[in-house]
C-alpha cells in the first residue's frame, strides 16, 4: 500500500490535481483575508476612526499623482474607439449618432474601467509594495507591538481616499474622453463638433451618471482594500514584495471586472 | 515578577521550535537568551509580545506595556525621527488625546537625550547609521514607559564600539525604567555586559541556565561549545538546519 501511494504521489495526475487544490486553497485564503480586513475597515469608518491628515495625503496620491496617466489612457482609448467607428458611421449615414455612441460608451464603461486599470497599475501596485515592504522589514510588527491598530493606520486612509478620489478622477477622465472622441471624429470623418455634441447629450440620463459615480466609489475602495491586504500578508523578502504586488494587481483587475459585470446586470439588464 | 513564561510550546509546520520552556524575569533584571540561529530565540520574544500565537503554555506579564527593539530597528522609513518616537503617543487609542503637541515634542526630546541623540528630530531613518537607528528604536520603544523591554539581537551587524555603546544604553535603560528586560543575542560582549542571567536554547529546550560568569567557566558542554565556537560538541548546527 505504501509503495502504491508513493508511485501515485509521483504521477502527473496527482501533481496536477494537488497543484489545482493548492491554488484553490490559496485563492480562498486570500479572499477570506481580504473580506475580514474589509469588514474591519468599514467598522472603523462607521465609528469615525479616520486619520484625517493621512487621508489627505492618500487623496493627493490617488487623485493628483494618478491623473496624468489616467487621462492619457482614457483619452487614447477614446481616440482608438472614435477612429474605428466615426468614419464607418458617417459613411453609413449615422453621423448624427457618433456623439451619442461615444458618450454612452465613455460614461457607462470606458471612462470608469480604464481609469480603474490606470489606478491599479499606478496606485494599487505602489500601495501593495509599500505595505509589503513594511511587513518584511518588521515595521508592521512594530506598529502592533506599539499597540496601534494597523488596519486603522494603514488601511482606512487608503480605502477612504480611494472612495473619495476615484469619482472626480473618473469625471475628469470621462470629460477628456468625450472631448478627444469629438476631436478624433472631426479629424477622421469631418463630423462637425456641433453634430457630435448635439447627439452626445441624447443618450445620457441621470441614472448613467449615478451608476458611473457609484461604480467609481466601489472601484476606488476595492482597489485600495485589495492592494493593502495583499501587501499586509506578504511573506519573505524582496520576492515576497514582488509576489504581493503581482497578486494585488491581478486581484484588483479581476475584482473591478466582476464589479462592472455586477453593475451592468443590476442596472442595464 | 514582570515576565513569567510557563511550559511554552510553539510548532511551525512539523517542527517544534519551542518545546516546553519555562522561565521568569524580575523587574530590573536582564535575561539573555542565547543559542544557534533558528533555535527559537526570536520566536520567544514574538510570543511574549503577542506577534504570534502560542500553541500551549502560559505567558504572564505584570500590568503595563511590553516594548520591543527589533533586530533591524524597524523604524518607519516614511516618518522622521520625531514622528517615529511619537508614533504611539499620536496613534494609540488610549494615548491619542492624552498629550498636546507641545508635550509630545518635549517627550521626544527627553527620550532622544536619554539615548544620546539630542537634536536629530527632523532626520529620516535613511540618514542615520545602523547604531543611531538602533538608539532611535530604543527611544521609540520606551516612549510609553514600558514595564518590560525585549531586545532582538540589538548589537548584531554593529562595529565593536557601536556595540559597546548600545550595551551601555541597555544597562542605562534598565536602571532608568526598572523594566524586566530580555536580550536575544549571539554576542559574548552583550551577554557579559548586559545580562544578570543567561539561558541557552537547543532543540527547542533550555540546555543551560545560569549567570554569565558561570557560562564562561565552561562547566556545561553546550556553553563550552558556544563560548569556544567549536564545531565539536553536543550542538550540531548543520544537522539542525
Amino acid at each position: 500500500m505504501g509503495t502504491l501511494q508513493k508511485y501515485y504521489k509521483q504521477s502527473a495526475t496527482y501533481k496536477i490535481f494537488s497543484g489545482m487544490l493548492t491554488e484553490f486553497a490559496s485563492f480562498l485564503d486570500t479572499l477570506g483575508k481580504i473580506t475580514i480586513n474589509g469588514v474591519e475597515v468599514f467598522k472603523l469608518i462607521i465609528k469615525g476612526e479616520i486619520e484625517k491628515n493621512e487621508v489627505l495625503y492618500q487623496c493627493y496620491r490617488f487623485g493628483i499623482t494618478s491623473l496624468p496617466i489616467t487621462l492619457s489612457i482614457v483619452g487614447m482609448t477614446s481616440v482608438i474607439v472614435a477612429s474605428q467607428v466615426a468614419l464607418e458611421m458617417v459613411k453609413q449615414g449615422g453621423g448624427n449618432f457618433v456623439g451619442l455612441l461615444m458618450t454612452i460608451l465613455i460614461v457607462r464603461e470606458l471612462g470608469v474601467i480604464m481609469s480603474g486599470f490606470a489606478i491599479i497599475s499606478m496606485i494599487g501596485s505602489s500601495i501593495a509594495s509599500e505595505i509589503a515592504t513594511m511587513r518584511v522589514t518588521e515595521q508592521i510588527d512594530a506598529i502592533e507591538v506599539l499597540k496601534v491598530n494597523p488596519i486603522r493606520y494603514l488601511f482606512v486612509p487608503r480605502v477612504v481616499a480611494g472612495m473619495l478620489m476615484m469619482p472626480p478622477v473618473v469625471i475628469i477622465a470621462s470629460a477628456v474622453g468625450v472631448i478627444t472622441g469629438a476631436i478624433t471624429s472631426n479629424l477622421i470623418s469631418g463630423l462637425s463638433y456641433k453634430a457630435f455634441f448635439d447627439s452626445a447629450w441624447l443618450g445620457i440620463y441621470m441614472k448613467d451618471l449615478f451608476v458611473c459615480l457609484l461604480k467609481s466609489i466601489c472601484f476606488g475602495g476595492t482597489i485600495a482594500l485589495i492592494s493593502s491586504s495583499c501587501g499586509y500578508f506578504a511573506k519573505g523578502g524582496a520576492k515576497g514584495v514582488g509576489e504581493a504586488t503581482n497578486k494585488a494587481v491581478v486581484w484588483s483587475f479581476v475584482a473591478i471586472v466582476i464589479w462592472d459585470m455586477f453593475f451592468a446586470i443590476a442596472f442595464f439588464f | 515578577m514582570s515576565i513569567e513564561v510557563k511550559n511554552l510550546i510553539k510548532t511551525f509546520g512539523e517542527k517544534r521550535v519551542i518545546d516546553d520552556i519555562s522561565f521568569k524575569v524580575e523587574n530590573g533584571e536582564t535575561l539573555a537568551i542565547v543559542g544557534f540561529s533558528g533555535s527559537g530565540k526570536s520566536t520567544i520574544l514574538k510570543l511574549i509580545c503577542g506577534l504570534i500565537p502560542l500553541d500551549s503554555g502560559e505567558i504572564i506579564t505584570s500590568k503595563g506595556d511590553i516594548a520591543m527593539v527589533f533586530q533591524y530597528s524597524a523604524l518607519f522609513d516614511s516618518l522622521n525621527v520625531a514622528d517615529n518616537i511619537a508614533f504611539a503617543l499620536r496613534e494609540r487609542k488610549d494615548l491619542r488625546n492624552k498629550y498636546s503637541e507641545k508635550q509630545i515634542k518635549n517627550i521626544v526630546a527627553e527620550k532622544l537625550e536619554l539615548v544620546g541623540l539630542k537634536g536629530i528630530e527632523n532626520k529620516f531613518p535613511s540618514e542615520l547609521s545602523g547604531g543611531m537607528q538602533k538608539r532611535v528604536s530604543f527611544a521609540r520603544a520606551i516612549v510609553t514607559e514600558p514595564n518590560s523591554i525585549l531586545y532582538d539581537e540589538p548589537t548584531s551587524g554593529l562595529d565593536p564600539i557601536s556595540s559597546t555603546l548600545i550595551e551601555d544604553y541597555i544597562v542605562r535603560l534598565k536602571k532608568e525604567t526598572n523594566a524586566a528586560s530580555i536580550v536575544v543575542t549571539h554576542q559574548m560582549s552583550t551577554i557579559t555586559r548586559t545580562a544578570n542571567r543567561v539561558i541557552m536554547l537547543y532543540g527547542g529546550k533550555i540546555v543551560y541556565e545560569g549567570t554569565p560568569d558561570d557560562m564562561l567557566k565552561q562547566n556545561n558542554e553546550y556553553t563550552k561549545q558556544f563560548v569556544t565556537a567549536s564545531l565539536d560538541g553536543p550542538m550540531q548546527m548543520i544537522a539542525e538546519n
